[in-house]
């Protein structure tokens, strides 16, 4: 393994649809459309707010059932970069249901694991339909290694959520 | 590619995450080796029950126990990870399906305004 961590956790992916970008931004930006197609599968969005200018925090919480009842799991994050239309920037970690990021020893990880992600939306008017381009940067900190352990960790309790229900 | 064998194992790697507790050993041995007394001391749990989850960790392949020393340290093996699961992998599942779901709530949107009597 040669690769740093960096380039291996960018996840890029382009999606093209039949629709202005002013309302593809919604869908990123108004909590009412956003909770429309968020997901993941099987998990619904109770709460979204976001501030959206540079600065401003987001705080989104996902339900997912589980055989033990209905799971909340809250995300926090800050909007970095706010071009309507055209670019949309944020962090995201896992937090409480006040936006405060959770330590580590709550997620059942050891102290010093902190897990942040950043999330970049580029949005291009193609004729009347809109080309994005979303990319989810993996932040690592602490040892390289662990940092990129951690992240799959989360992402997995995340999606076993996902198959249980 | 995706085989057969590979999603098995796919299972066995959820299935042996799909506990806090395991996942907070793993967690524990990407810092570095550690013996079962070590692992057990952050729970309130008995050695057995520790040694149990262990035991399930190393048949799903995550974590190889020592043969050096009467306290077989434990060490982990990302392998199964890294091979059928990266966080990459799993970001790109659940954002491909999002968009999914995207592309059908904007079709709907689309649906409802053009149903619209206009002016």
């Amino acid at each position: 393994m040669t690769e740093t961590i960096g380039s291996q956790d960018d996840v890029v992916m382009e999606r093209s649809f039949d629709a202005p970008v002013e309302l593809i931004w919604q869908m990123w930006t108004d909590p009412e459309h956003f909770k429309a197609w968020y997901g993941p599968d099987g998990a619904t969005i109770p709460v979204a707010t976001m501030d959206v200018r540079v600065g401003g925090t987001r705080l989104v919480c996902m339900e997912m059932q589980s055989p033990n009842g209905p799971m909340r799991t809250w995300f926090a994050g800050e909007y970095l970069e706010v071009v309507e239309n055209e670019r949309l920037v944020y962090t995201e970690f896992m937090s409480d249901e006040h936006g405060k990021v959770s330590s580590p020893s709550q997620m059942s990880m050891p102290e010093g694991h902190p897990t942040t992600t950043e999330i970049r939306v580029d949005l291009e008017d193609v004729s009347g339909r809109t080309k994005m381009v979303m990319t989810h940067v993996g932040i690592p900190s602490g040892s390289p290694g662990a940092a990129g352990w951690t992240m799959a960790l989360d992402k997995l309790a995340a999606y076993v959520g996902t198959q249980s229900g | 590619m995706a085989t057969a064998i590979d999603e098995d194992r796919l299972s066995q790697t959820f299935a042996a995450l799909a506990n806090s507790t395991r996942r907070a050993i793993v967690a524990r041995l990407a810092e570095g080796e550690a013996t079962v007394n070590e692992l057990a001391e952050p729970f309130e749990m008995t050695l057995p029950a520790i040694s149990k989850h262990i035991k399930v960790l190393e048949r799903a392949g995550l974590v190889i126990r020592g043969q050096r020393a009467q306290y077989r340290p434990c060490n982990i093996d990302a392998a199964p990870l890294e091979d059928v699961s990266s966080w990459a992998e799993q970001c790109r599942r659940v954002w491909a399906a999002r968009f999914d779901r995207m592309d059908d709530y904007l079709k709907q949107l689309q649906r409802q305004r053009k149903g619209r009597p206009t002016r």
